[in-house]
C-alpha cells in the first residue's frame, strides 16, 4: 500500500489508533528530555548502547525476521562499522564520515559474501556458516595485533562534526543516534511494503513456491545479507564513535547472540519489535541494580534466565512481545477491512497466437533419482492455446515430469522448450520471466501474508507486461483475485482462508503473472464435489479464447475430461497413449494401467 | 461380530478433509480390498486405522473395543499390524534385523523363538532368504516389499493392513507377491488390503469397497465389483449423472 | 630423527584432542539422526560435566572414582532433562525455532554456571598419578594417554551397542524412520529419551577427560562444540563414523597447524576447514549428496 493509500485506509477504518499517538509523542519527546532535564553520563551511555545496538537488530530484523535466513555473525558486522570507524580515524586520520562509510562498506561486502554460501546451503548449514565467519572475525580481532591492537583495543575515536558542530556533548551524540535510529526504524518498517520486502516475505514462508513464481531467492537473500550487515556496520560505527573506545570482546560471538535474543524476544518481525527487545535487555540489568536487596541474585543469573528465557520464547510467543501485542490488537479490532473494491480491471489474460508450434515441448526427456527412472524418455507437444492433460497410476512419473518442466529438477537427459525457447539449463525463477505459472499439490502459498501480497508477489515476475510501479501491481492481482471471485478477501491472510479458496489464490497467483503456459498440479487434489465444480469453470474460463496454454495433472478423471483438449498417460515413466479424452480414456491399455490386466482374477 | 469396523469416520490433514464418513467391516478370516482412484483417501483410510491420524469424527472399533483414540504403539499391540506404503524398510539394517524388529509390539521374546518365526517368514518369502545379511537399502523394489510384508508378520497381528502393495513393481513380481498375499490369508490372517490395481486385489479378495474422494461410492462382493463399470467410473470417470 | 620424534609429538596431540572432538561429536550425531535436531549446546554437556566433577573433587573432596561416576550420572540425568525441557515441547516445529531453542539452552547452561561457580578457570587434577611415558624423545603424557585409552574403550562399547544389541537396532530404526517404528510398537519417545541422556553422558565424559588439559572455563563448550560441528560435517552430515574420523581429524590438523604455522590462530583452523568443506564438499568424507530440492 502506498502511504496515501494508508492513511486512507486508516480514515477509512473511521479512527486514528491512540497507540500510535501516544508512540509518536513518546518518540519525539524522549530525545528532547536530556536538554531539559539534568541526566547523568551514566544514564546517556546506556541510551548511546541501546540505540546503537538497536540499529544491529533492525539488522537481525531484515535478514531473521523478514528474509527467514539465520545470521549469528551480526556481532562481526557490528564489529567491521566499529573498526572501520576507529581504525580510519584514530589509526589513519580519516574524517569520520569517511571511515564510518568504510566500515559499513567492509560490512556490506563481507554480508553479501555470507549471503553467497545460501546458493547451496540454507538451515544449519547457514547457521554454523555465520558461526564460523564470526569466530574467525574473533580469532582475528583479538590476535591481529598490527592492526586491530588486540586486546588492548582501539582508544581515541574522536566525535564527528554535522553542519561543522562538534558532537563533544553526549547528549548531542545521542540525539544523532537516535535521529538514525528512528530514520532506520522508518525504513525497516517500510521495507516489507515494497517490491523487494515482499519478494523476502515471500523467500520466509515458502522459498520454493517464491522461486518459482519468480522471485530471484539467491539475489534477495544476498541482499537481506547486505543489509543486515550494512545495518550492522552503521550501528558498529556509531558505537565506536560514542564511547571512544572498542575491545575485541565487545564483537563475539556473545555479542552476536544478544542481537540474536533481542531480536527474538521483542519481535523479530517487526523493527519496533526489535528496538523494543535491544531497550529491554539493555536496560534490564539495570533496573535488577535497583531491586530491593532480596531480589538482588537475580542480577547475578539474569543472563542464565534470558537464556531460559530463549527457549520459552521459541515455545510459547515465537514472535515476540510485539508479536504478542499485535495479535491481541487485531483480535480486539476483530474484521479485517475489506478494501475499496472500486473499479477493478477484468483480468487480462490475452496471449496473442502468431504461429502453431507448440508451446511446451519436451524432447527425449529422462530424469533418474539413482536407479529409478521416474521419467524414462518422453517426449510431448502441448500446442498453443489448448488444455493438455497428464494423466497416469500413482509413480508413473507426472509429478517428476512437471518438476521437470518447471526447473525444480534438472533432467537427467533431453531438453524442454517454451515457446521455441530452450529453457533446460534455466532456473525456476527464469522459466517464470518466461511466462511459466505453475500451482503446487499441496498447496504453496506464503501463510502470513494476505491474499493480495501473495497474488502480487505473482504479478512481480520479470517480463510481465504491465505498467512499472507499484499501482500497476496491486491491480493487476485485485483483477486476478476478482477474476477467481476471491476480491473481497484480498486483505485476509491466507492462512486463515479455507483450504478451496486458498487454492484459488494459489491459481490466482499464477495468473497475476500473465503466464503464456500455466501448469497445474493436481489442482482439484483435496477440493469437495462443489469445489471441483467450481474448477472446472473457471479452467473453462481460463480456456475460452484467452489463448493461454494449460498443462495439468489430476487424477479425477470427470474434471479431466472435461476440461482437456488432449490427455497424455504415463506409466513407469513412459508415454502408453495419447489422444483426445475420448480415445484415450477407453484405450485398453490405459485401464490396464490403472485397474490392472483383466482376466487375472481366474490366477 | 466383525474384527474390524468403521463408523462413519471423517478424517483430515490440515485442512484438508480426505474421509467424508466412510463405514466399512472386516469380518475375521478375510481379504477386503479398498479400492480407488489416487487421492481417493485409501492410503488416509489405513493410517487412520493404525493410529497415525486421529479422525475427527466417527468410530473405529476392533474386535468390539474402540481404537481410535489410541496411540500407533497401542493399536499394534492390540494386533493390527500396518505395512504402509512405499515399503519403508530400515535403510541401514539388515533384511533380518528388519524381520526381528516387525515381533516389538510382543514384549520379551525368547531369541531362539524369534529366530524360528524368523525362518518361517523365510519360508512365506524364500526370494529375500539369500540376500539376509544385506542392507535393506540394497534390496530391490519387490525384495523390500516382501521384506515389508514379512516384518509386518512377525507382529502375529490378526489384521494385517497393506497399503498398494503393487505400487511400482513388475508385473511379474506382482504376481509373487500376491501368491504370497494368498498364502499369508490362508494361514489365517485377516487382511484388509488397499490398491490401486483393482484386477489384482479382487482376484485374492473377497469383498471390496470404493473410495472417490473420502466417500465410498460401491462395494459388493468380488464378483459384483469385476467389470462393474462404476469402478472402472471411480478411476477414469464417465459416469452417468454429473 | 628429532624431527621425526617432534612430529610424532604433535600427532599424538592431535589425536588426543581429536579423541575429544570425535566423542562430543558422536553425542552430537546421534542427536541428529534420531531426532533431526542440530544441538547446539553439545559442546556445553562437556563443559557441566567437568564442572560437575570439580565440584566433587575440590568441594566435596570425593575421590576421582566416586566423582567420575556422580558426574556421569548427573550428566545422564541433565540429558533427560533437556530432551523433557528442550525438545520435547518443540519436537513438531521447524528447525529454525528449534535450533535457536538449543542456543537459549546453551546460553542458559552457561550463565547457570557462571553464576554458580564463578568466572575464574578451574583446574581439575589428572587421572593418573604420573606425568606420563617417555618413549623414543616423544613424551606421552598421561591424560592423553587416558583421553586415548576411553576413546577407544568407547567406540567399541558405542559399536557394540548399536549394533549387536537389541535396544541399539530399535535406536537405529528410530533414527531411520521414526513412524514406521512406531507403526511395529517401537517405543519412540523412549528411543529418543534414551538417545539425549546417551548424548549427554558422551559430552560429559569428553569434558572430564579434557579438563586436566584445558582448565576448565564456562567457555570451553562453545569452542569444542564448534570443532565437533566442525568434525560431523567433514566427516559426512548425519554419519557415526564420519563423526569419529572428522573428530581425529579436525585434532590432527588443528595440531599440526599450531606447530607449523601460529598457535593464537590455533582455533581458526578447525573454522576455516568447515568454511571450505561446506562451500566445496557439504556431503563431506562419507556423507549422501546433499539432496536436491522436491
Amino acid at each position: 500500500m502506498s502511504a496515501r493509500e494508508a492513511k486512507a485506509a486508516a480514515a477509512q477504518r473511521g479512527r486514528f489508533s491512540p497507540w500510535a499517538v501516544v508512540v509518536l509523542v513518546v518518540a519525539v519527546a524522549l530525545p528532547v528530555v536530556p536538554f531539559v532535564a539534568g541526566v547523568s553520563h551514566f544514564v546517556l551511555s546506556i541510551f548511546m548502547q541501546a540505540t546503537t545496538y538497536a540499529i544491529a537488530v533492525l539488522g537481525m530484523v531484515v535478514v531473521l525476521g523478514y528474509t527467514g535466513q539465520i545470521n549469528l555473525a551480526q556481532a562481526a558486522f557490528f564489529g567491521f562499522g566499529a573498526y572501520g570507524l576507529a581504525l580510519g580515524t584514530a589509526a589513519y586520520g580519516l574524517p569520520f564520515w569517511i571511515s564510518l562509510a568504510i566500515g559499513v562498506g567492509t560490512a556490506a561486502v563481507a554480508g553479501g559474501i555470507l549471503g553467497l554460501t545460501t546458493i547451496r546451503l540454507g538451515g544449519h548449514y547457514l547457521a554454523m556458516i555465520t558461526i564460523s565467519f564470526q569466530q574467525i572475525f574473533d580469532l582475528v580481532a583479538v590476535n591481529w595485533i598490527e592492526v586491530t591492537h588486540g586486546p588492548d583495543g582501539i582508544p581515541g575515536i574522536p566525535r564527528p562534526s554535522v553542519f561543522g558542530y562538534a558532537l563533544t556533548d553526549d547528549r548531542a551524540y545521542l540525539l544523532l543516534c537516535t535521529l538514525v535510529m528512528y530514520l532506520l526504524i522508518a525504513a525497516v518498517w517500510w521495507l516489507p511494503h515494497t517490491r523487494l520486502g515482499r519478494a523476502m516475505r515471500g523467500v520466509r514462508e515458502n522459498e520454493l513456491a517464491a522461486e518459482v513464481v519468480g522471485v530471484h531467492t539467491l539475489r534477495v537473500k544476498v541482499t537481506a545479507f547486505v543489509l543486515s550487515a550494512a545495518l550492522g556496520g552503521i550501528g558498529g560505527a556509531l558505537y565506536a564513535g560514542g564511547f571512544a573506545y572498542i575491545s575485541p570482546d565487545n564483537f563475539n560471538f556473545n555479542r552476536a547472540i544478544e542481537f540474536l535474543s533481542m531480536a527474538l524476544l521483542g519481535g523479530a518481525q517487526s523493527p519496533f519489535g526489535g528496538a523494543l527487545g535491544t531497550t529491554l535487555l539493555i536496560l534490564l540489568p539495570e533496573w535488577l541494580k535497583e531491586m530491593p536487596r532480596a531480589l538482588q541474585f537475580i542480577k547475578d543469573v539474569y543472563l542464565a534466565i534470558y537464556g531460559l528465557a530463549v527457549i520459552l520464547i521459541m515455545v510459547f510467543m515465537p514472535e515476540g512481545i510485539w508479536g504478542l501485542l499485535k495479535n491481541a490488537w487485531a483480535r480486539a479490532r476483530k474484521a479485517p477491512p475489506a478494501p475499496q473494491v472500486l473499479r477493478v480491471k477484468p483480468l487480462d489474460l490475452d496471449i496473442r497466437i502468431t504461429e502453431s508450434t507448440p508451446m511446451l515441448r519436451l524432447e527425449g526427456l529422462q530424469k533418474h533419482f539413482g536407479g529409478l527412472r521416474a521419467v524414462d524418455g518422453v517426449d510431448i507437444e502441448v500446442r498453443r492455446g489448448t488444455v493438455h492433460a497428464l494423466i497416469g497410476p500413482n509413480g508413473s512419473g507426472k509429478t517428476t515430469t512437471l518438476n521437470v518442466v518447471n526447473g525444480i529438477y534438472k533432467p537427467t537427459a533431453g531438453k524442454i522448450l517454451i515457446d521455441g525457447d530452450d529453457v533446460t539449463p534455466k532456473s525456476p525463477h527464469e522459466r517464470a520471466a518466461h511466462g511459466a505459472g505453475r500451482t503446487f499439490q499441496n498447496i504453496r502459498l506464503f501463510p502470513t501474508m494476505t491474499a493480495l501480497e501473495n497474488v502480487i508477489v505473482g504479478a512481480q515476475r520479470d517480463n510481465n507486461p504491465i505498467e512499472p510501479g507499484h499501482q500497476a501491481l496491486r491491480n493487476r492481482a485485485l483483477s486476478a483475485l476478482q477474476f477467481v471471485g476471491l476480491a473481497d478477501k484480498a486483505e485476509t491472510a491466507v492462512r486463515n482462508l479455507p483450504y478451496g479458496h486458498q487454492r484459488l489464490v494459489e491459481i490466482a497467483r499464477a495468473l497475476a503473472g500473465h503466464p503464456k503456459l500455466l501448469l497445474l498440479d493436481e489442482p482439484a487434489a483435496g477440493l469437495n464435489q462443489t469445489e471441483k465444480m467450481e474448477l472446472v469453470e473457471l479452467l473453462k474460463r481460463l480456456r475460452e479464447g484467452h489463448g493461454l496454454t494449460i498443462f495439468l495433472i489430476d487424477h479425477d478423471m470427470g474434471l479431466v475430461e472435461k476440461v482437456s483438449d488432449r490427455i497424455t498417460v504415463l506409466n513407469f515413466g513412459k508415454k502408453i497413449a495419447e489422444g483426445t479424452p475420448e480415445e484415450v480414456l477407453r484405450h485398453p491399455d490405459v485401464i490396464a494401467a490403472y485397474l490392472g490386466e483383466p482376466g487375472h482374477a481366474t490366477a | 461380530m466383525p474384527l474390524l469396523e468403521l463408523r462413519n469416520v471423517f478424517s483430515s490433514y490440515g485442512s484438508v478433509q480426505a474421509l467424508r464418513g466412510v463405514s466399512l467391516t472386516v469380518d475375521p478370516g478375510e481379504i477386503v480390498t479398498l479400492l480407488g482412484a489416487n487421492g481417493a483417501g485409501k492410503t488416509t483410510t489405513l493410517r487412520t486405522i493404525s493410529g497415525l491420524l486421529r479422525p475427527t469424527a466417527g468410530e473405529i472399533r476392533f474386535e468390539g473395543h474402540p481404537i481410535h483414540q489410541m496411540a500407533p504403539e497401542r493399536i499394534v499391540r492390540l494386533g493390527i499390524s500396518h505395512v504402509p506404503e512405499g515399503r519403508r524398510i530400515f535403510p541401514g539394517l539388515t533384511v533380518r534385523e528388519n524381520i526381528l524388529l516387525g515381533a516389538s509390539s510382543r514384549g520379551r521374546i525368547a531369541r531362539a523363538q524369534l529366530e524360528e518365526e524368523a525362518e518361517q517368514m523365510f519360508g512365506i518369502f524364500p526370494e529375500i532368504k539369500s540376500f539376509e545379511h544385506a542392507l535393506g537399502w540394497t534390496l530391490s523394489g519387490g525384495q523390500q516389499q516382501m521384506l515389508a510384508v514379512a516384518r509386518g508378520l512377525m507382529a502375529k497381528p490378526k489384521l494385517l493392513l497393506l497399503d498398494e502393495p503393487s505400487l511400482g513393481l513388475a508385473p511379474l513380481i506382482v504376481q509373487h507377491l500376491f501368491a504370497a498375499i494368498r498364502q499369508i490369508h490362508q494361514r489365517g490372517t485377516t487382511i484388509l488390503l488397499v490398491e490401486q490395481n483393482a484386477h489384482m486385489a479382487l482376484s485374492v479378495a473377497s469383498r471390496g469397497y470404493v473410495l472417490e474422494t473420502g466417500n465410498l461410492t460401491v462395494q459388493g462382493t468380488t464378483h459384483e465389483l469385476l467389470d462393474n463399470d462404476e469402478v472402472r467410473a471411480a478411476y477414469l470417470g464417465g459416469h452417468q449423472a454429473a | 630423527m628429532e624431527a621425526l620424534a617432534n612430529n610424532l609429538q604433535v600427532l599424538f596431540q592431535g589425536l588426543a584432542l581429536g579423541s575429544i572432538y570425535a566423542l562430543v561429536s558422536l553425542g552430537f550425531v546421534l542427536i541428529i539422526r534420531a531426532t533431526n535436531v542440530v544441538n547446539f549446546a553439545q559442546g556445553d554437556f562437556a563443559m557441566l560435566g567437568a564442572y560437575i566433577m570439580v565440584a566433587c573433587l575440590t568441594g566435596a573432596g570425593a575421590p576421582y572414582w566416586l566423582a567420575f561416576v556422580l558426574a556421569l550420572l548427573a550428566m545422564a540425568a541433565f540429558g533427560l532433562l533437556f530432551n523433557f525441557g528442550v525438545y520435547y515441547p518443540l519436537r513438531h516445529r521447524s528447525f529454525l525455532p528449534v535450533l535457536i531453542s538449543t542456543l537459549g539452552a546453551s546460553i542458559f547452561m552457561q550463565n547457570t554456571v557462571l553464576a554458580i561457580f564463578g568466572a575464574q578457570p578451574r583446574a581439575m587434577e589428572k587421572v593418573l598419578n604420573f606425568d606420563g611415558l617417555h618413549v623414543g624423545g616423544v613424551f606421552l603424557d598421561s591424560q592423553y594417554l587416558v583421553i586415548l585409552a576411553v576413546t577407544m574403550v568407547m567406540v567399541a562399547f558405542q559399536y557394540f551397542f548399536f549394533e549387536h544389541t537389541l535396544v541399539g537396532k530399535k535406536l537405529q530404526a528410530t533414527s531411520q524412520d521414526k513412524d514406521m517404528a512406531r507403526l511395529l510398537g517401537i517405543p519412540v519417545a523412549l528411543m529418543i529419551a534414551i538417545t539425549f541422556l546417551y548424548s549427554a553422558t558422551l559430552g560429559g565424559l569428553a569434558g572430564v577427560l579434557v579438563g586436566p588439559i584445558l582448565f576448565v572455563s564456562i567457555g570451553m563448550g562453545s569452542i569444542i562444540a564448534l570443532k565437533a560441528f566442525a568434525a560431523t560435517i567433514i566427516g559426512g552430515f548425519g554419519d557415526v563414523k564420519g563423526a569419529i574420523v572428522g573428530g581425529l581429524f579436525i585434532g590432527v590438523v588443528e595440531s599440526f597447524a599450531a606447530y607449523y604455522i601460529s598457535v593464537p590462530y590455533k582455533d581458526a583452523y578447525a573454522f576455516l576447514m568447515l568454511f571450505l568443506v561446506l562451500i566445496f564438499r557439504p556431503q563431506g568424507f562419507f556423507g549422501e549428496k546433499v539432496s536436491e530440492k522436491a
